[in-house]
């Protein structure tokens, strides 16, 4: 086995044991093994990305291009937004619901990590790279806005109880979580709109015309234009909080459905490799 | 372990008996010295709060009176009749004076469980007892042990954690809510003193800015230049609900001074930005109906009373893991003040030159086998006599001063500074 996928395995085992952690401290209500779960995440993180300074160094093509490798990039930015943001704010317990979701994403692009790799001719050059990455790192945002809104629904709800409960001494602020939505959606949007740019410029060179009615560019779009109107909605008319949160899980709940319905009934000339 | 605590608490005596203790004590008298001179006691420790007064002491050997003595001492202080005060008083011994030590300073026997001054003050009566030359090695031991199991239980237990006051439980709310309560606005609407002490818990930790609006306008004016703060036109107080982030509102007004819908038209006005309302007024003050609106919290009196109800709760059970750490460490105590007899003080320190020879003669086992059998023997026996020797003096000294009587002092330090406890017991 080469350095790159020791690393590969370093870091998913790393993702299993902060999951682990962070669920133990929410079992036992007690925010302690949560701190030791956020340094086992920034190990796990540390180790992703070893892992693909090693791959884009060693291998020289184009690391985004496969299924595989586009979860565990997505997987990469999900965990280092939440990292950037716990350096910011005592939003600790939310790492309990990003860890798992990288872990399973992870998972699932273990399966066909390191195989090898047979890129076509028109998959190759500059703009995919950027319009791949680009995209990604807008929809891992979209991701985490999602997550911190479910949390933020949790402690909304709780509060509004009324009574004494552990959960919610151990769950972020509803001010530090309406904050990392509002951040989440300052930079995805911007983030995919590139993107989708980079993607249409590129298509016209290789299809021959930006748009193909192609059941995954329909979805991009959808995806685009919904968090854009939460985006204008939440910085001109002031959308924030309960309403903020609720709308983002329902949208990403929503564009989930979507990719599998897409993915099971669909067949798409947009894919990967 | 001749260990005596003689004392009472809230629990056990009512407030007129306590307070002719405490008042005794600070005339500026401290018992310490006329605890000493008590025949027969070596170490003593006085403790005295609003809530308890507790002696400590210990006895060189089993002296019958010393209890009765200590006694007499406390109702003399009292300045009370003896019936009155055997009521009152509890006696523990050796192990249970140690739990009950180790309960006090963690909290446990308080009457607000987990509240922080206790473990001061009885840091503050160690540090007299100290002055006073009250304590030796014994009590240092165990008051340095109740300071640890007192800290142990604050980290490992939640007993300190969750606000038991109405006050505080609001300000963990806002934190909940705001997350930091740096730069956060606060109203009040009544210039009461329970807004008044609400508003200086919310500054405290960290609030930025009070407004003050009251039915009386000078008394708003009054009241808002003590805070530094910004007084609000009685009938703008809607207005101002577009600015502020926390309200608390204690007038004596019949009816709804915030209604549902100057409430929501603030939030409109305000962009939604989180608002939470504490209406501590009977009748109240704020129409209940606006919790129901997004991003606005609204408690009353009861719904705060009611988490620090519930708190209160949490912590009684967080206690019951406390207990079981007092308990865990004063067994550890007993088994240290066990080793502290001369024997078992000479077996150890023999066995741990026993492997310190073993050790090196191990070590140097690559050049030690170049030797013929007789050297190799030659050099082991010398390693023994050297070390018998080094220990001879110390243990002749032992056994001569256990002879004399206590030789509790030396057994320590041998102890210490030979590590025979292992490194955990030295900190």
């Amino acid at each position: 086995m080469d350095i790159d996928m020791l690393l590969y395995r370093g870091a998913l085992l790393a993702y299993l044991l902060s999951t682990l952690t962070y669920i133990f401290s929410l079992l036992i209500r007690r925010v302690s093994p949560a701190r030791a779960a956020t340094w086992v995440l920034t190990a796990a993180f540390g180790l992703h990305t070893l892992f693909f300074l090693g791959q884009w160094l060693s291998k020289g093509y184009n690391p985004f291009l496969r299924v595989h490798d586009m979860l565990s990039f997505f997987a990469w930015v999900m965990a280092g937004v939440y990292l950037a943001f716990q350096l910011r704010t005592k939003t600790r317990v939310l790492g309990a619901f990003v860890s798992p979701v990288v872990f399973v994403l992870m998972i699932i692009s273990s399966v066909g990590i390191g195989g090898p790799m047979t890129v076509p001719e028109v998959l190759k050059g500059g703009l995919v790279t950027i319009h791949a990455m680009l995209s990604v790192v807008g929809e891992a945002l979209f991701a985490v806005a999602s997550v911190a809104g479910l949390v933020y629904l949790i402690q909304d709800g709780l509060i509004k109880r009324k009574k004494s409960n552990k959960f919610m001494k151990l769950f972020p602020s509803l001010q530090d979580l309406d904050r990392i939505n509002h951040f989440c959606l300052l930079w995805g949007v911007p983030l995919l709109t590139l993107g989708v740019l980079a993607g249409s410029i590129w298509a016209r060179t290789v299809w021959g015309s930006h748009w193909q009615w192609d059941p995954k560019q329909i979805w991009t779009l959808a995806a685009w234009l919904i968090y854009a109107v939460l985006l204008h909605q939440r910085l001109a008319i002031g959308w924030k909080g309960h309403k903020m949160a609720l709308l983002s899980v329902a949208a990403f709940m929503l564009l989930l459905a979507a990719l599998l319905v897409e993915k099971s009934f669909f067949t798409t000339i947009h894919r990967f490799y | 372990m001749n260990l005596i605590l003689i004392g009472m608490n809230h629990k056990t005596a009512p407030v007129e008996i306590r307070e002719r203790l405490s008042i005794a004590c600070n005339e500026g008298f401290n018992p310490l010295d006329e605890i000493k001179a008590i025949p027969g006691v070596g170490e003593a420790l006085y403790l005295s709060t609003c809530n308890r007064v507790e002696i400590l002491a210990r006895t060189q050997e089993e002296h019958p009176d010393v209890e009765e003595r200590l006694k007499d001492l406390i109702f003399r202080h009292g300045n009370l009749g003896e019936e009155d005060m055997a009521r009152c008083l509890y006696v523990y011994r050796d192990g249970a004076a140690i739990r009950h030590l180790f309960r006090v300073a963690a909290s446990l026997d308080s009457l607000i469980m987990g509240e922080p001054q206790i473990l001061g003050q009885v840091k503050e009566a160690y540090r007299l007892a100290v002055d006073h030359q009250a304590a030796g090695i014994i009590l240092n031991k165990l008051l340095h042990r109740a300071f640890r199991v007192a800290k142990r239980i604050r980290t490992e237990t939640g007993i300190a954690s969750h606000a038991v006051s109405v006050s505080y439980a609001a300000v963990e709310l806002a934190k909940k809510i705001f997350g930091t309560l740096k730069g956060k606005k606060v109203l009040l609407i009544g210039a009461g003193e329970m807004s008044e002490l609400a508003a200086r818990h919310l500054i405290k930790h960290g609030g930025d800015r009070i407004f003050v609006a009251n039915r009386t306008h000078e008394r708003a004016i009054q009241m808002a230049a003590d805070f530094q703060g910004v007084p609000v036109d009685f009938d703008d107080v809607g207005e101002s609900l577009r600015e502020v982030d926390i309200v608390i509102s204690s007038t004596g007004a019949p009816g709804y001074i915030l209604t549902y819908d100057i409430i929501a038209a603030a939030l409109k006005r305000r962009k939604n930005r989180l608002l939470f309302l504490i209406d501590i007024a009977v009748p109240r003050d704020i129409d209940p109906r606006a919790g129901d609106i997004d991003n606005v919290y609204l408690y009353n009196m009861d719904n705060l009373q009611d988490i620090a109800d519930d708190n209160m709760q949490i912590r009684r059970g967080e206690a019951e893991k406390g207990e079981l750490i007092v308990a865990a460490e004063a067994d550890r105590y007993i088994e240290w003040f066990n080793t502290l007899t001369v024997v078992p003080t000479i077996v150890s320190l023999k066995e741990k030159a026993m492997g310190i020879i073993n050790l090196e003669l191990e070590r140097s086992g690559g050049w030690l086998r170049n030797l013929r059998d007789e050297d190799r023997e030659a050099v082991e026996i010398m390693a023994n006599a050297i070390a018998n020797k080094i220990l001879h003096d110390p243990v002749t000294c032992l056994k001569e001063e256990s002879q004399e009587g206590s030789a509790l002092a030396y057994v320590a330090a041998i102890r210490r500074l030979f590590r025979l406890d292992g490194s955990r017991d030295n900190e």
